[in-house]
């Protein structure tokens, strides 16, 4: 499949302080998730792509063509950022349809085409109400709807799913697999793993201005898997368990923190961990107050990865 | 509708009525037009006050004309253009920039300087419907028993039209300093109060470098036989060079703006 | 000496109430004017009055030295209450005092509009009192810096050039009057800058309505005089008003032949109108409609 987007040797200084660093990728049709933690360099990404801001070092074409100051590439191109700002003085529907009139479509596929992407978006019943009395939701979904209003074939979203209920969330995620199937592209950011996984299979990791992985997901899920976690039980006999876990060798590490009456566990096998934890607990008759995963996250996944 | 369908000049111009469109139906319905259209009314008011003061022979007995010629016209040339102007100038970009609604527009098939010129077009005619507005109820108000003279409405014409002028000449200046300046507010006072209200004043062709003094010359030299206030010290542009100038700094200054604008980078904050 | 652990660890102290709750808003508000560019070069500017007005206190100390320069004329340079009241109501220092409230006073309370933080700063144990003394607080100190602290320091000066209290002995009452007429015009000023910084969420807007409407009250007084000839209409202007009340706590002639609690009361109005917009408007609940 030939590239639609395409980055080379992309780099972006914001003064001394480096937010893209070497980027050279392509972006094929489909769901591409951009995955780091705050302050990694996706929105930059997205708005180098998107021609919000030029770049230092290298370029990005979109379908062969630059980017920035080539306004007739956003005929094609729909941009969702990740700022919660509006002309909140306008209703949903004259925000809509005022975007829409500078695409220079007809007066009657404007209003069929706002109309089409707020019930896609489920704010057809509070189309006529002012932006400023909406919810953080419905903000996030007014966003999302003026970035597919026009029928783009690229649509790039930034963090789309913040501030979205779960069944918001739902909705989104299955609007975007839908357009994977008309052959959009389709670029999402976000700093969430489980959000993007929902999504799609291809990703790009990006942490401190650098793409470090890109690939399929189940890879990063593998060196997930592989890498050891440590999981933090908070019970009634830390050392009784602590016993019981040291018998099995996909138990590598068993350590206590006295203060707070915590076993911390370290496993290279969560699913087989997490089958013996509640015979354990039974067997021998301890009370659990806690579980938790302290390094469950990106940010351990990223360490990581690095440290590899 | 792609530039290479309908010709670049066609595409432009269409841009630029659609930005207009949005950005005058958005002017219209914010709370701080209908506060600046009271600020614009009034001198409508003093001119009901003064009329009734007259009526009831509470002041003295002044012409309508001249009240309305050396204050009412005065205070919208030398204030309130400048207000109106600076505030509506400088947020073609400003306010784009500190609602971080930018991307809106930039990620439309639109050109940057369509933005810039379509709103400038929107923001100038809003302002320029607000002072004719007060312009002529105050003209109304205070030369009522003079209306049937037809020679007046010549004296409202060409105020009006130096006042659209004027607002036409600032807006596009501090539409450009919008552009390139963050505190494009405390310039604007300093030039709007310090400059233009100094300079003006100065002998010779140093006052050729204010705006005011073009705006000035295309008034007449004498108000009936009175001292004048407006035209003090005033040595006057021919009518043809000063209508060629204000044109000029209006359209340099937006063509300025709208290269600035293309080629400048603008960075939101999150 | 204990070993400190690494990490976070709670506090065990006991939370105590803040004797000045409204103190951190002023700090912050004061270092933000600060950051802003080309306010340090404003408020120097607006520091020139005083700094002639102290050179003009030592000029008076040795008028022989100087007579060659005067000419003879040096009734001017009687430091005496009259003095005193030339630099409080002066316009170039009450246009740069307008100019000095554009930059620390019109985000004041439109920022935190803009920006809803008002829920922010009420789900703390803030009081709405709090909340405008500590906005207030930055339009005193710097106002102060114009009006009160020169002013002292020109009495402080006199004595020290004098080398007696004569001129304290004359006038025991001018240091009062400088501070009563300090905090007066400051008080207003407060007053007047968070009203109109709460009237809209625009900085940039309520920058030129502080500009606009202290410029247009003038403005207003000089045309309605011009057409009625009464000076009554000086109660339109926001500084000449400021110049009666100033004249009276310098015990000088008011520049308007009109009474001067007139001008006060003028004042005053501005101020509860500011009182009473300032209760509307400052809530921690927005209420869309």
């Amino acid at each position: 499949m030939t590239a639609v987007i395409k980055t080379q040797n992309l780099s972006k200084w914001y003064g001394n302080v480096l937010g893209l660093s070497d980027v050279t990728l392509e972006i094929e049709p489909g769901i591409t998730g951009i995955l780091g933690p705050n302050g990694a360099g996706k929105s930059t990404f997205l708005k180098l792509i998107t021609g919000q801001i030029k770049s230092n070092i290298g370029s990005v074409a979109i379908d062969g063509e630059r980017v920035w100051n080539n306004f007739s590439q956003f005929a094609k191109i729909g941009f969702c950022p990740e700022q919660d700002s509006f002309y909140e003085e306008m209703t949903g529907w004259q925000f809509l349809t005022s975007l829409l009139r500078l695409y220079h479509l007809p007066a009657d596929e404007i209003e069929e085409k706002a109309d089409k992407a707020l019930e896609i978006v489920e704010l057809t019943d509070d189309k006529h109400r002012a932006v400023r009395s909406y919810s953080r939701g419905m903000r996030q979904r007014l966003k999302v709807a003026q970035s597919i209003a026009h029928d783009p074939r690229i649509i790039i979203l930034d963090e789309p799913l913040n501030g979205l209920d779960p069944l918001g969330r739902r909705k989104i995620i299955r609007l975007i697999k839908e357009y994977k199937g008309e052959g959009r592209t389709i670029v999402v950011s976000s700093h969430v793993l489980p959000e993007i996984e929902a999504m799609t299979n291809q990703i790009i990791l990006i942490h401190q201005g650098k793409i470090f992985a890109q690939g399929d997901i189940h890879y990063i899920r593998d060196l997930i898997e592989t890498h050891p976690h440590i999981i933090a039980i908070k019970c009634s006999d830390p050392r009784q368990l602590a016993q019981r876990f040291i018998r099995h060798d996909f138990v590598l590490k068993v350590n206590f923190d006295l203060k707070k009456g915590t076993l911390l566990v370290e496993t290279n096998n969560r699913d087989k961990f997490f089958s013996l934890l509640p015979e354990l607990f039974v067997e021998n008759d301890i009370k659990v107050e806690e579980i938790t995963s302290p390094d469950d996250n990106l940010q351990a996944v990223f360490d990581y990865l690095i440290g590899k | 509708m792609s530039p290479k369908d309908t010709g670049k000049i066609a595409f432009f111009v269409k841009s630029t009525k659609d930005v207009f469109s949005f950005f005058f139906a958005l002017a219209k319905k914010s709370r701080r037009t209908k506060i600046f259209f009271v600020i614009s009314f009034l001198p409508v008011f003093m001119a009901f006050v003064v009329k009734f003061s007259q009526i009831f022979q509470l002041s003295r007995d002044i012409e309508g004309l001249y009240i309305f010629n050396n204050m009412i016209i005065a205070f919208y040339l030398q204030f309130l253009i400048l207000i109106l102007a600076l505030f509506y100038g400088s947020s073609v970009t400003s306010e784009e920039l500190e609602g971080k609604t930018l991307t809106y527009l930039t990620t439309r098939p639109i050109s940057k300087s369509s933005i810039i010129v379509g709103k400038y077009l929107a923001y100038t005619v809003m302002i320029v419907f607000m002072v004719t507005m007060g312009v002529v109820f105050s003209f109304l108000v205070l030369n009522l028993s003079e209306l049937r003279d037809l020679s007046l409405y010549r004296v409202l014409f060409r105020d009006v039209a130096v006042l659209a002028l004027g607002l036409m000449c600032y807006t596009a200046f501090f539409t450009f300093i919008g552009t390139i300046l963050k505190k494009s507010i405390m310039f604007g006072l300093i030039f709007s109060f310090g400059w233009e209200n100094v300079i003006q004043y100065f002998p010779g062709s140093t006052q050729k470098f204010t705006i005011v003094h073009y705006l000035k010359s295309l008034l007449p030299s004498v108000s009936r036989g009175r001292f004048s206030f407006l035209l003090f010290r005033l040595e006057p542009s021919s009518t043809g060079t000063s209508i060629f100038m204000l044109f000029l700094i209006a359209a340099v200054f937006i063509v300025l703006a709208c290269f600035l604008f293309t080629y400048k980078e603008y960075i939101l904050k999150d | 000496m204990s070993i400190k652990e690494r990490g976070y660890t709670h506090w065990d102290g006991e939370l105590q109430d803040g004797r000045f709750p409204w103190w951190p808003i002023t700090r912050i508000g004061i270092k933000l004017t600060f950051k802003k560019k080309f306010f340090k070069f404003v408020f120097a500017l607006t520091l020139i009055p005083a700094l002639v007005w102290l050179v003009g206190i030592y000029v008076s100390e040795r008028l022989e030295d100087f007579k060659f320069m005067m000419e003879g004329e040096t009734d001017f340079l009687n430091v005496n209450p009259l003095y005193f009241k030339t630099y409080f109501t002066n316009e170039f220092l009450l246009f740069m005092v307008v100019a000095i409230l554009v930059f620390c006073g019109a985000g004041l309370i439109a920022d935190d509009l803009r920006h809803n933080a008002l829920q922010l700063y009420f789900a703390r144990p803030l009081k709405k009192a709090d909340y405008l003394l500590g906005k207030a607080a930055v339009i005193f100190f710097f106002l102060l810096i114009l009006t009160m602290v020169p002013g002292i320091v020109f009495i402080i000066f006199k004595l020290i050039f004098a080398g007696n209290l004569q001129f304290f002995a004359s006038y025991p009452w001018l240091i009062l009057s400088v501070i009563a007429y300090s905090l007066f015009l400051t008080t207003f000023f407060a007053c007047y800058t968070l009203l109109l910084s709460s009237i809209g969420k625009n900085r940039r807007y309520v920058a030129i309505l502080i500009f606009g409407v202290y410029i247009f009250s003038d403005i207003f007084y000089a045309i309605f005089y011009e057409i009625f000839r009464s000076r009554y209409f000086s109660l339109l202007s926001i500084k000449s008003n400021l110049q009666q009340v100033g004249a009276v706590l310098f015990n000088q002639k008011t520049p308007v032949n009109i009474p001067w609690f007139y001008s006060l009361l003028a004042i005053v109005a501005i101020c509860l109108f500011s009182a009473y917009i300032l209760k509307r408007k400052v809530r921690g609940v927005e209420i869309i409609k």
